[in-house]
């Protein structure tokens, strides 16, 4: 059966034997005129005072005819639909919603009673601004909705939404401004989400492997964040945006290498500053990634690199050590992985612990001891401050350190060169939907590069990243 | 995304094909030329740039190189001039390769290192042979910044020891120092004969092939600028100094205080020379591939063209002198036919085809 009848008895028996759940409730009531209807719920996802006052209470004073319109008209409830389907019904019930079948009628009614497990919209952990908007996505997506719609108060911005997952069925929402957003970019995003066959939806992470065209690779393709401010400042500049529910992350598409060098605050400050605190954050990923690999190489293969006086104090550290340089900083390496996976995991007040642990048993005690030397464990120390200048680039930065730790270790200062080249040739070679990720430097997009790692004057910035296809590419007279 | 755009084809000629010859060269010239080692290079620049005109000039048809042949010599003649072409580039590749090997154990590491340390530059090769060469425009398009900073650096640390009394008098070492030493140093300038592989790559626009003369001509006055510096700074014993850019700043004041902080420079230009080394090669697989109809996937002939060299490499390890030797003695004639007469050949071809049309 897969549609409703109108006979009530049969019905709900029908919908008893496709939901055989012990939460699911069926209770039946009759109007003032004697129209019995059945109530249909689950139990711990419906809000009960929602549905006494705003459907049952007005149905069970109702005296007019049996069908669906007249009976809607009298619920109070703000979201009511009416469907025939006995697939929608399911749907519906799952989701927290109540469905009303009644006698005679060849519909059913959806009230909206869904209860809303909700924290309040905060600042979120890994994006912390000092100046700009502190607000922050949360897990229902209907909420983070009305935080985008709030700062884009246009007809042009279009929100589509999708059902991913075939036993999550997740709503996925696409944003995007119409008119400024790469029509085609979208139609993507669209066909790439449609094809998703996954049971579960969990995150929108999941989604960034279905939606990158390298799904193996170690380089990002989808752009994230977890602040509406910078969700809409990405889309208003002509990306598509996608929000999961049931995740504060939202994802913007095509993605750009730079923009994970860029943050909020950087509009807010003058331009001199934002242009250089972004190269600081280079230098900081750089020396993250390089420093101990260049140490290594210097002391295996190239002593030259590294200045007299400096060579003498380092001689006199690493000279009782009986690890060879690649294992004693692989060591310490490992040591600052495993200090940081544990500080991320453990509760606050152990972690103040741990960290007593890490800096004073684990660091000072075992340089004492002999088993790891001063330099080691400074470069490792700047090497890991370094990586948290680019947050969002982590995951990538310290697979890379790591790697480059090995080739410097085993093949040297060429090995780090050759290393580079290859990384920096892959990177050229990576798109997301179309666009390099390392655009506007590769291929240099001239226009774009005044707000890439400078940033200039807003004067500069009047027209949108060409890299992004935009339709409309003006975004502000000039001057303005 | 089989194309490269005409921005990034000016970047590798002002930017990555200079970098080739700032390692052996500059010493090889001062061999022959001893204090007038601009003039051979200028030559070479000089004519390099007429024929990286008259290929710009080739190219406005938008038809590739291979295209070409098979249009003026038949399907079976062209295959036969694409095999040749490729051998050409093969045999090109050699002494880059092995110069580049050479400038890694002597410069990147304190003592001999094993075989082993250049090993992983044939994976690099094989990888980026396997690539279309869009990906290599992008390349160059970043490596311009790169090979900038590493080339400014390196001038600005070493200008100020350089002594430029030293390059006079003009024409000491007479016009059969210069000849030579323009004939020993042809295997450097193949330049336009590379090109030639990138015809029809690319959309040609108004006034490129002015452009691409000029910004090859601008890299070559760097290089002109880098020799010049290069006998300032070590005069007679130049001759001595065999990987010119890794040494020609060594000398800065600021080194005793900071360490060899110009190796940061030479790291760059390495890089940049990394990829310059793998063109020739590339133009090599292009030719064979042409030359078998593209049959088989091109990670197989990126991997055979690598390993090849690797092998050559390999046998080479002892006898580089020897190899050099022949290269830039009775074999120099080579780099002119194919990099100076072949683009005039496909010019002049081109063009009574076209009057014949």
């Amino acid at each position: 059966m897969k549609e409703i009848v109108g006979n009530r008895e049969r019905d709900v028996n029908a919908l008893k034997q496709l939901l055989p759940l012990e939460d699911v409730l069926f209770t039946t009531y009759a109007t003032e005129n004697g129209i019995a209807f059945t109530v249909v719920y689950l139990d711990p996802l419906t809000d009960k005072a929602v549905l006494g006052e705003q459907v049952v209470r007005p149905l069970l004073c109702y005296r007019g005819e049996g069908n669906a319109t007249a009976l809607s008209a009298r619920l109070t409830a703000p979201e009511l639909k009416s469907t025939k389907e006995f697939s929608v019904l399911v749907e519906e019930i799952l989701a927290g919603n109540s469905a009303i079948l009644f006698e005679g009628g060849d519909e059913a009614i959806v009230a909206g009673t869904k209860k809303v497990f909700v924290r309040a919209v905060a600042e979120p952990p890994t994006d912390i601004a000092l100046k700009g908007p502190r607000e922050g996505f949360i897990e229902d997506v209907k909420i983070n909705a009305s935080l985008v719609r709030r700062r884009l108060k246009t007809p042009d911005l279009k929100v589509e939404t999708l059902s991913v997952g075939t036993r999550s069925n997740a709503s996925v929402c696409i944003f995007y401004l119409d008119g400024i957003a790469d029509r085609k970019t979208v139609e993507q995003v669209k066909a790439k989400l449609k094809k998703i066959n996954v049971d579960v939806l969990p995150d929108s992470s999941y989604l960034t492997r279905f939606l990158s065209e390298r799904p193996r690779s170690l380089v990002k393709q989808v752009g994230t964040t977890e602040k509406p401010d910078i969700f809409c400042a990405k889309i208003a500049e002509g990306r598509v945006g996608i929000l999961v529910d049931g995740s504060p992350v939202a994802l913007t598409v095509p993605y750009l290498l730079v923009e994970d060098f860029q943050s909020a605050e950087d509009y807010f400050v003058p331009s001199y500053r934002a242009t250089m605190v972004r190269i600081l954050r280079v230098f900081a990923l750089i020396v993250a990634i390089y420093a101990p690999a260049f140490y290594i190489a210097a002391q295996l293969f190239k002593l030259q690199l590294i200045p007299v006086k400096l060579l003498l104090t380092i001689a006199g550290s690493i000279r009782h050590i009986p690890l060879s340089p690649s294992l004693e900083m692989l060591l310490v390496l490992l040591v600052l992985e495993v200090l940081n996976e544990a500080s991320i995991r453990m509760p606050k007040y152990v972690g103040m612990a741990l960290s007593v642990v890490g800096a004073l048993v684990l660091g000072e005690t075992a340089v004492s001891a002999g088993f790891v030397s001063t330099p080691a464990i400074i470069i490792i120390a700047f090497s890991g401050i370094g990586l948290y200048a680019v947050p969002n680039l982590i995951e990538v930065t310290s697979v890379l350190r790591l790697c480059m730790l090995l080739v410097a270790g085993s093949v040297g200062p060429y090995g780090i060169i050759l290393f580079t080249a290859f990384i920096l040739f892959y990177l050229t070679a990576t798109e997301s939907f179309g666009t390099p990720v390392l655009a506007p430097f590769s291929p240099v997009v001239k226009s774009d590069l005044y707000d890439s790692l400078v940033r200039y004057h807003f004067d500069a910035l009047a027209m949108r990243p060409r890299s992004l296809k935009s339709k409309n590419r003006r975004r502000a007279k000039k001057g303005e | 995304m089989s194309k490269i755009s005409p921005r990034q084809l000016l970047f590798f000629l002002a930017f990555v094909a200079p970098v080739g010859k700032i390692v052996l060269m500059p010493s090889q010239l001062v061999f022959y030329a001893k204090n007038d080692l601009l003039f051979p290079a200028l030559i070479h620049y000089a004519l390099q740039t007429g024929v990286v005109f008259l290929v710009m000039l080739l190219s406005r048809r938008n038809q590739t190189l291979f295209e070409m042949l098979r249009a003026t010599f038949g399907d079976v003649g062209g295959k036969i001039c694409c095999a040749i072409l490729g051998l050409f580039f093969f045999f090109s590749a050699l002494l880059p390769v092995l110069e580049q090997k050479l400038l890694v154990q002597s410069v990147f590491y304190d003592t001999l290192p094993s075989l082993l340390s250049f090993l992983p530059f044939f994976l690099f090769s094989a990888y980026l042979l396997s690539k279309p060469l869009s990906a290599y425009g992008r390349t160059w398009d970043l490596l311009m910044p790169v090979t900038l900073v590493g080339f400014l650096g390196l001038m600005i640390f070493s200008v100020g020891e350089a002594d430029f009394l030293a390059l006079l008098p003009v024409g000491a070492s007479g016009a059969s120092g210069i000849f030579r030493a323009t004939t020993s140093s042809s295997s450097w300038f193949f330049d336009g004969a590379l090109l030639l592989t990138f015809i029809g790559k690319f959309k040609y626009e108004k006034g490129l092939a002015w452009k691409s003369a000029l910004c090859y001509f601008l890299g070559g006055c760097a290089v002109l600028f880098f020799l010049a510096v290069f006998y300032a700074s070590f005069s007679d014993s130049a001759i001595f100094q065999t990987f010119a850019f890794a040494k020609i700043s060594k000398y800065f004041s600021g080194i005793t205080v900071l360490g060899r902080i110009d190796y940061l420079f030479i790291f760059l230009l390495s890089l940049t020379m990394a990829f310059y080394t793998v063109i020739p090669m590339r133009a090599c697989v292009s030719c064979f591939r042409e030359t078998f109809s593209h049959r088989g996937v091109p990670a197989l002939y990126a991997c055979t063209v690598s390993a090849v060299m690797l092998l050559l490499s390999v046998l080479f390890t002892s006898s580089f002198g020897t190899v050099r030797d022949a290269i830039t003695g009775p074999l120099f004639w080579i780099f002119p036919l194919f990099s100076g007469l072949l683009p005039c050949a496909c010019f002049l071809l081109r063009r009574s085809h076209e009057k014949k049309i």
